[in-house]
Order: structure tokens, then sequence, then C-alpha cells
């Protein structure tokens, strides 16, 4: 059996996906432990409390303070609008980039360059244009995730087996045809790649205004937590945006798994048993 | 059967399928140099239901010759016609199909949409490209994978299926860029002769490049021997050997002496070619 090799046999008496299983969660709850100790023995409780402390008031102030489940909820939405305006507004303009090489050559540089600036340093700007408010969360996460889905959308259109698109003008297609049959579906797999990072991207642009800016959202709470001296709340409060980040990923790896077409899908079973080369 | 049956002179034919004329193919690079000359007024008859092979050395031209009788580029000068019309740069997708060297069939597309999509491209009405799909995968055997990505075939059972696409849009001629080349030996025999069985089936017109003599032996009419870059046809070697073509023929002495005369016939072409490739610039007069 090799090293690489996962998903059968045995190991340890049991099958090898429940040995992964449960070896991944040993890992999660000697953590929580190590950090239980650590809070209950060592740390200074003004900075850290134990892992128990922390689910104690996850449940009470973080959930049962209508008005934090009320700014999680404000970073769902703001997260959810920002994602979907990167992926509707990068899909567009990346195909429109990638759809000739007139275009990528003269935007592509530009959209590279736009990417390569570190959006932190223009926050302000995004403040004075768009204001203290959701608009102004949402377009910092949009400016952080459209990139992403721009450049993959122009890479996966590009990367393309010349022969394809001989086969397909032999066969008497159009240049919709072969954009149709031939260069979107042999984008998807790079259009999820820029999916995901942009997912990424879009929660940290998201939570980075918050941090920044917000009146009573959730960088309202971590401050007050934080400055407050109120350590098992605050990292309550960061464990529930990490859920909501997990909750959005999972989401776009299903997405993935279902909307790849043909058996490229990571992940998709292989229907015949016989093996992919 | 050995060289001195060969015909230097195209074969005439009253009606030939394909019609090559002077065909010339100058490569040009960027910048108003010479260029490369690929082909060098390159002039030859196919005749309905014939089976020609091209054969030379590597870059001699036999691909983009090829490629110039399917109406993907447009020669420098000369013309091309097939049944009748002239092909200049544009494909004629009802008249002729091709069979790439790798597989084509699209991996996102199951077997069946692959061919669904070449017969809608040819605009074969819907109501037929199924059952035209389904009795060409038939014809090689691969009925039973029509729901399968080509992810989930073998190399071989791929390039049986891209030949299945390549007749089930009923063209009267089928070009064939070294369409087993990814195959293991055994594998390329058994196609060969399910190839040949299948040619006499439909009398197709079949224009194959190979870099295999036993291939091309086994399975051509006439084998049209290429020179050295610029490609010009050296000699045509005639099999006299009706379709289909049992394995049997691949024993006799006489097969053994073709395939020997071929090589006898492209050594010094490939010598030529290896002197190029070593000296690019370098095109003999």
């Amino acid at each position: 059996m090799s090293v690489m090799d996962t998903s059968e046999g045995v190991f340890m008496g049991m099958p090898r996906a429940r040995a992964v299983a449960l070896t991944r969660w040993a890992i999660v709850a000697t953590a929580a432990l190590a950090l239980e100790l650590y809070g209950r023995f060592f740390a200074d409780p003004a900075f850290m409390q134990p892992v128990s402390a922390i689910l104690r008031a996850w449940i009470d102030p973080v959930l049962s303070d209508a008005r934090i489940i009320r700014a999680l909820m404000d970073a769902v939405v703001e997260i959810a609008v920002a994602y979907a305006l990167s992926i509707i507004c990068g899909a567009t303009i990346g195909i429109a980039i990638g759809v000739s090489n007139f275009a990528r050559k003269s935007f592509l540089p530009i959209v590279l360059l736009l990417y390569a600036i570190p959006q932190v340093t223009l926050m302000p700007l995004f403040i004075l244009i768009f204001g203290l408010g959701a608009a102004g969360k949402i377009a910092f996460g949009f400016s952080h995730g459209v990139f992403p889905v721009i450049v993959n959308v122009v890479a996966g259109m590009r990367n393309m087996n010349p022969l394809y698109l001989r086969a397909v003008q032999s066969m008497g297609g159009t240049r919709f045809d072969t954009l149709r049959h031939v260069i979107f579906p042999n984008m998807v797999p790079a259009f999820f790649v820029g999916l995901r990072l942009s997912m990424t991207l879009t929660l940290l642009g998201v939570i980075l205004a918050e941090l920044y800016v917000s009146t009573g959202g959730i960088g309202y709470f971590t401050r007050l937590f934080a400055e407050n001296f109120n350590p098992a709340p605050l990292f309550a409060l960061i464990g529930s945006l990490a859920t909501i980040a997990i909750l959005f990923n999972s989401l776009v790896r299903v997405a993935e798994r279902r909307l790849t077409p043909g058996a490229r899908a990571p992940g998709k079973l292989n229907l015949s048993g016989a093996k992919s080369r | 059967m050995t060289v001195g049956d060969t015909l230097i002179a195209p074969q005439a034919s009253v009606n030939p399928a394909i019609s090559i004329r002077n065909v010339t193919q100058r490569f040009a690079p960027a910048g108003g140099a010479d260029g490369v000359l690929a082909l060098d007024n390159v002039s030859l008859d196919i005749a309905p239901g014939e089976f020609v092979c091209l054969l030379g050395p590597s870059g001699c031209g036999k691909s983009t010759l090829l490629n110039i009788v399917g109406g993907l580029f447009k020669p420098s000068s000369g013309e091309v016609t097939v049944a009748g019309r002239r092909v200049d740069g544009a494909p004629h997708p009802d008249e002729i199909a091709f069979v790439f060297q790798e597989s084509t069939l699209f991996p996102w597309y199951t077997i069946i949409e692959n061919f669904r999509i070449a017969l809608k491209f040819q605009g074969a009405p819907k109501s037929e490209r199924d059952d035209r799909a389904m009795e060409a995968l038939q014809a090689v055997g691969m009925a039973g994978f029509a729901r399968h990505y080509p992810s989930q075939l073998s190399i071989g059972m791929r390039q049986r299926v891209n030949l299945a696409r390549g007749i089930c849009v009923r063209t009267n001629i089928l070009l064939m860029v070294e369409p087993f080349a990814a195959l293991d030996e055994q594998s390329r025999m058994v196609l060969g002769e399910d190839l040949s069985i299948l040619l006499a089936k439909t009398g197709k017109t079949i224009v194959f490049v190979t870099h295999s003599l036993a291939e091309a032996v086994f399975l051509s009419d006439r084998i049209v021997v290429m020179t050295a870059r610029p490609g010009r046809i050296k000699t045509i070697v005639n099999v006299n050997e009706p379709h289909p073509r049992a394995p049997d023929f691949m024993l006799e002495p006489r097969f053994g002496e073709m395939r020997n005369d071929l090589f006898a016939l492209l050594r010094d072409e490939i010598r030529q070619a290896m002197a190029l490739q070593r000296d690019p610039l370098k095109v003999r007069a």
C-alpha cells in the first residue's frame, strides 16, 4: 500500500477512511486540551482564558446578545453580497478580457497591477466614497474578491489544448460553438480555483473593514471585548467568524463538485472503476 | 511486388475524390524573411475509396499537406479540390472528417455528448444524432461506453472512440493524422485490422499520415513517400491487396519486402531531415 493511498484498506484494525477522520479529530482535541490547560494554569486571565470558558462565553453573551447576532448576520450578508458581486463582475470582465488576444494584452497588465496593490492602504478612500455602513464593507470586500476571479478566468480561457480548437474547426464549429463547447467547459476548473481564492479574500476584505471602521458591527464588539480585557467572548466571537468562513468555503466546494462537467471534478467518483490517466 | 512497381507521376483518375495541384506551402517568419519551404509543388490525385498513406521523415510536411486538404490552412500557392469543390482554407465538414493524433474527445462531455456535438456542428438533424452515434460506436465495439467520460477509458479505447467519431459524421473522406501513434504496437495492429474491415464496408476515401512502415503497408492501397524538407513526392508505392486485410497479410514474404523497400527509400530522407534539424536554415536546392 502506497503512502499516498488513504482511501482504501485497513489501518490499525479499522477502515482507513475512519482512521483518517479519527486522527483529524484527535489533533483538534489535543490542541483544545492544550489550550484549556494553558488557559487554566499558566495564562493571565486578562489575555487568555481556557477553552471551556470560551465555550461558555459563546453561549452567553455572544449567542444570547441580539446585537451580536445582528452584527454577525450583517457580516454574513456583506460577505455574501460582496462575493456575489465579485463572481458576476469577475466572470464578466474575465471573459471580456480573455476572449481576444487584443483585449488580453491591453487590459490584463492593468488588472494585474491593481491586484498587486495592497488594498488596505486604500481603505480610507473606500470609506470616504462608500461611507461607514454596509456599502463600504461590501465595496472593500469586492475590491479583494474580484481580482482572483478575473485572473483565473483569463488563465482558464488561455490554457487550452490547441488540438481541441483545431478539432472544432475541422468539424465546422463556429466561433460561438468554440466558446460554448470548448473554451467555457475547459475554463471551469480554473474558474473554481478563482472562486476559492476569491472567497478567502472577500472574507478578509469584509472583516478588515469591519475591524477598522465598524460603529456597531463585529468590529465594534471585538474592540469592546479586547479593550475591556475580556478574552473569552472575544475568542468566541472570532470563532463564530471562523465558522462563517468555513461554511462559505464548504459551499464553494460543494458547488465545485457539482458543477464541474465531466469526470474532472475533485473527489468525484469514477463511475466505471477504471483508473483515470 | 517491389519498388519496380512504383509510379512517379500521380495516378490519373477520371473523377478523383481529392485533387492536389501544385501545392506549395511556405511558412513565413515575422519580418519578411524567406521563411521555411514546407511543401514544394506537390500534386496528387486520390481516387474515391482509396486508402493513401503519406510517409516521410519528421518535418517533411505530411501533416501540413493533410491540414491543407482539410481546409485548416490555406496553401501559399496551388489548389486542392474535393468532390469538385475548391478547398481554400475553409473546412468542409460535410465532405471531410479528421481523426487526430491524440484523442481530441472533449473531456467535459461523455462519449455520446462528444458525438452529438460533432454531428450538431456538421448540421445533422437532431433526431438522427443519437442513432448515428450509437451506430458508429457499435462499429468499433464501444457501444457499451456511450455514457462514460473519456478519462474513464483506456488510451486504446479512447482512440477507438475517436475513430468512431470520425466515422459517425458519414463524410466520404477521412483524414487521419497518426491516429494510432499513442498506442502500443499490439493495439495498433488490432485497430489497424479493424480499420481495414470498416473501410471495406464503408468505401471511404482515406488519407493517413503515419511513421510506421508496417502500418503503411498493411493499410494502404498506395503509399506516398515524401522527401525531407522541402516536402516533395519522392515516389509512390502500390500495394495490391484487397481490403479487408487479414493479419496473415503481414506474414507474407512480400509484406516484409515492401517494408524493407520503403525503409531503403526513406533512409536517405531521414538522414537529410536530421541534418536539417541540426542546421535549420540549410534547405536543399
